[in-house]
C-alpha cells in the first residue's frame, strides 16, 4: 500500500498531437527489444564487419600518399567480386591501385556496397528473423491492438510505429557503420577535398539503406501478423531467404553455359527468385555501380510491389482482428 | 448536457447477420449498465461508439464529438476497459499504464507520475512492477482499469469490468467506479451479465437483443413494481410460509428460494404477518419495500425479442 494515496485526481494538461502518437509504439516496440541480451551482442558482432571496411577504406586513401601500402590494398580490389562490380560499373579495375585518387569514388562506393551487400545483409536477415516474429503476432495473440488502437491511433499507424522498430535496428546495422565508414574515409584521405568528389556517398547510403529497409520491413511484418506464433513468422522469415537463394542458385547454375572459372557479368535473368539477389542488385545500382546497360526495371518493380504487399497485408490483419 | 451519447439509425452486419439493426440510443449522465445475452451486440456497440469497427449506417454524438466522424478524437476523451485478455507482453504493469497515457498524448513524464496516481488508487501495489504476462486474472483487470483512467477521460466504458474477481475485489472495484461518478463527475457505461454489479452501482439500464434496445430505463423505474407491496426474506420453506399467507387471505407469491412478495398490506399494520410466522414456525429475516426483478426484467426484455 502507498505510504500517501491521493485518491484519484483529475488531469489538466497539454497532450501531444494526435499525429504523433505512433511515436510511442515505435518506442515502446524498440524498448521491448532493447532489452534481449542476446540481439545486442548479436548487434555488436554485426558491427564488426564494418570494421574491415574501415580499415580498407583508410587503408586506401593512406595508399594514395604511401605507394608502399597499395599492396594490402589490392587484396581487396582484385577479388573475383570486385572485378565484376567494375566490369558492370565499366571500371578498369586495375586503374584502382594504379591512380587511387581518380578511382576514390568507385573504391569508396565499392567498400560500401560491399559491407552493405554481404556482412550487413547477412545480418540484418539474422537481426530481423530474432525480432520481426514477435512484433506483430505477440500482440494478436495477447490481443495487444486492442489497447493501442482504444487510442487515437489508427491500424496503419500503428503498423507504421511497429515497421520504425525495424528501421531503427537496420539503421544500427546498415546505415550508421556505412556513414561511419565514410567519416573515415573523409579523416584518412590526404586530400581534405575528398569531399567533394564523394558527397553522393551520403545519400547514397541512406538510399541503399530505404532499399534495403522498406521491403524487408514488410515482408517481416506481414509474417509477424498472419500468425499468432511467432516461431512461425520466424521459419516463414528466414524460408523466404533461403528458398530465394537456394532457387536462384539452382536456376542459376542450369542457366549458365560458359567455362566453370568464366563469371558472367551479366545480371541472371533468374535474379527475381532470390531477395537477396535482387536486394543486392538494387544497391547495387543505388551506389552507381551498374553501367547503363545492366539497368533493369523489373527489381525496382518487383520491391515495389513486395513492400505494397507486405504493408497491406500486415494492415489488412490488424484492421480485420478488430471485427473478430 | 441532456445525454452523453446520442445514436441514431445505428446498424451493423458481419456478413448476413445484423450485430446491430436500427439502434436507437440515448444514454444519460452517470452510470449506465448495458446488459444483454451473449452475441445481442453489446462489444460491437462499445467498438462502434469507439469506432473501431466501421458501421454501416447510423448517426449521433457521443460527448461532444460528431459521431462516426470525430472518432479519432473522441478516443481521447474515453477510457476503455475491453473484456478481453489484452495486455502488452514484455512490459512491466507500470511501464503499461503509461504507455496507453502516452499514447493519449501525455507527455512521458507525466505519464509515469500519472500512471503511479491511478495504479495507487486501481489498488496496484508492488506488483506494478512485474512484468504483465506474470499477472493474475483479477490484477489484469485492475492494470486494464488503471490504464482506461490514466488519461482522466470524462467517460468510461468498462466491458465486464469485475470478471475473475473475488468477491472483496469486486465490492472494492464497483466502489471506485461510483466514486468516479459520484465524486469525479465521470460518465460510465458499464457492460455486463452480473446483475448484482448494475443493482449496485448503474443509475441506468438498457438491454440489447439480437442487435436491438430493448429496454432503455432508470434503474429506479424498471424496479418499481406495477402494484406496491413488500419482499420478506424467510429463513427457510419460502414456498410453506407463502401457502400459509395465502390461506390467511394475504395475497403472497414466491419470488425466490428464500423470497416472498407481498400485495396489498400497503401502510397496514405487518402484524398479520408475525402471527403467520409465528404459527407456521417460519422465521422472517428481513422486510424490504418490494421492486420487481432485474433478472425477471432481463428475461422478460430477452425473451419478447
Amino acid at each position: 500500500m502507498p505510504i500517501l494515496d491521493v485518491g484519484y485526481r483529475t488531469w489538466e494538461g497539454r497532450r501531444t498531437p494526435a499525429f504523433a502518437r505512433w511515436f510511442v509504439v515505435a518506442g515502446t516496440g524498440i524498448s521491448l527489444v532493447w532489452r534481449g541480451t542476446w540481439l545486442r551482442r548479436l548487434l555488436i558482432f554485426i558491427c564488426l564487419p564494418s570494421l574491415v571496411a574501415l580499415a580498407a577504406v583508410a587503408i586506401f586513401e593512406q595508399s594514395i600518399s604511401d605507394p608502399s601500402m597499395r599492396p594490402m590494398a589490392s587484396g581487396f580490389f582484385m577479388s573475383p567480386n570486385a572485378r565484376i562490380t567494375a566490369a558492370r560499373a565499366g571500371v578498369d579495375i586495375s586503374n584502382v591501385l594504379q591512380n587511387p585518387e581518380e578511382m576514390r569514388h568507385f573504391a569508396w562506393s565499392y567498400i560500401l556496397l560491399a559491407l552493405f551487400r554481404y556482412p550487413q545483409a547477412i545480418g540484418m536477415i539474422l537481426v530481423i528473423g530474432l525480432v520481426s516474429p514477435r512484433l506483430i503476432s505477440y500482440d494478436l495473440r495477447s490481443r495487444g491492438y486492442l489497447l493501442y488502437l482504444s487510442r487515437p491511433l489508427t491500424a496503419s499507424e500503428y503498423v507504421l510505429g511497429k515497421a520504425c522498430v525495424l528501421f531503427f535496428l537496420l539503421a544500427l546495422v546498415t546505415t550508421i557503420p556505412a556513414l561511419i565508414v565514410y567519416v573515415t574515409g573523409l579523416l584518412f584521405s590526404p586530400n581534405p577535398w575528398a569531399i567533394a568528389e564523394t558527397w553522393d556517398l551520403p545519400i547514397r547510403i541512406l538510399s541503399a539503406t530505404v532499399v534495403l529497409v522498406i521491403p524487408t520491413s514488410a515482408v517481416a511484418l506481414a509474417f509477424s501478423s498472419l500468425t499468432q506464433e511467432s516461431r512461425y513468422a520466424g521459419f516463414a522469415w528466414f524460408a523466404f531467404w533461403v528458398v530465394g537463394a537456394v532457387t536462384y542458385q539452382a536456376l542459376w547454375l542450369a542457366d549458365r553455359d560458359g567455362p566453370w572459372d568464366e563469371v558472367s557479368i551479366e545480371p541472371s535473368r533468374w535474379l527475381l527468385f532470390s531477395p537477396y539477389e535482387t536486394l543486392g542488385h538494387l544497391q547495387q545500382e543505388v551506389f552507381g555501380l551498374v553501367g547503363p546497360d545492366y539497368q533493369r526495371i523489373s527489381p525496382w518493380v518487383a520491391c515495389v510491389v513486395v513492400s505494397i504487399l507486405g504493408y497491406g497485408v500486415a494492415y489488412w490483419r490488424v484492421s480485420r482482428m478488430l471485427k473478430a | 448536457m441532456n445525454s452523453i451519447i446520442e445514436l441514431a439509425h445505428v446498424s451493423k452486419r458481419y456478413g448476413t447477420r445484423a450485430a446491430l439493426h436500427d439502434v436507437e440510443l440515448n444514454i444519460p449522465p452517470g452510470i449506465t449498465g448495458l446488459l444483454g445475452p451473449n452475441g445481442s451486440g453489446k462489444s460491437t456497440l462499445i467498438k462502434a461508439i469507439l469506432g473501431l469497427v466501421k458501421i454501416d449506417s447510423g448517426t449521433g454524438r457521443v460527448l461532444d464529438f460528431k459521431w462516426p466522424e470525430q472518432t479519432r478524437a473522441l478516443r481521447d476523451k474515453i477510457g476503455y476497459l475491453p473484456e478481453d485478455d489484452c495486455y502488452i507482453q514484455g512490459l512491466q504493469g507500470i511501464e503499461s499504464i503509461q504507455m496507453m497515457a502516452r499514447l493519449s498524448g501525455l507527455p512521458k513524464l507525466e505519464a509515469l507520475r500519472r500512471s503511479h496516481e491511478v495504479a495507487d488508487f486501481c489498488d496496484i501495489g508492488q506488483e506494478r512492477y512485474r512484468n504483465v504476462e506474470t499477472y493474475s486474472t483479477g490484477m489484469r483487470q485492475k492494470l486494464k482499469f488503471a490504464q482506461a483512467l490514466v488519461h482522466d477521460p470524462p467517460l468510461v466504458i468498462l466491458d465486464e469490468p469485475t470478471t475473475g474477481l473475488d468477491p472483496a475485489q469486486r465490492d472494492e472495484f464497483l466502489d471506485r467506479i461510483a466514486v468516479l461518478a459520484m465524486e469525479k463527475g465521470k460518465h460510465v457505461i458499464l457492460s455486463t451479465h452480473i446483475l448484482h454489479d448494475v443493482r449496485r452501482i448503474c443509475d441506468h439500464i438498457i438491454i440489447l437483443a439480437e442487435g436491438r434496445v430493448c429496454v432503455s430505463d432508470s434503474l429506479a423505474n424498471l424496479q418499481r413494481p406495477i402494484e406496491a407491496g413488500i419482499q420478506v426474506g424467510v429463513i427457510s420453506d419460502a414456498e410453506r410460509f407463502a401457502v400459509g399467507l395465502t390461506e390467511r387471505g394475504i395475497r403472497a407469491e414466491v419470488t425466490s428460494a428464500q423470497y416472498v412478495k407481498i400485495s396489498g398490506l400497503d401502510g397496514q399494520p405487518l402484524d398479520p404477518l408475525w402471527k403467520a410466522s409465528v404459527e407456521l414456525g417460519v422465521v422472517i429475516q428481513r422486510i424490504d419495500e418490494a421492486r420487481n426483478s432485474l433478472e425477471q426484467t432481463f428475461l422478460d426484455a430477452v425473451r419478447a425479442s
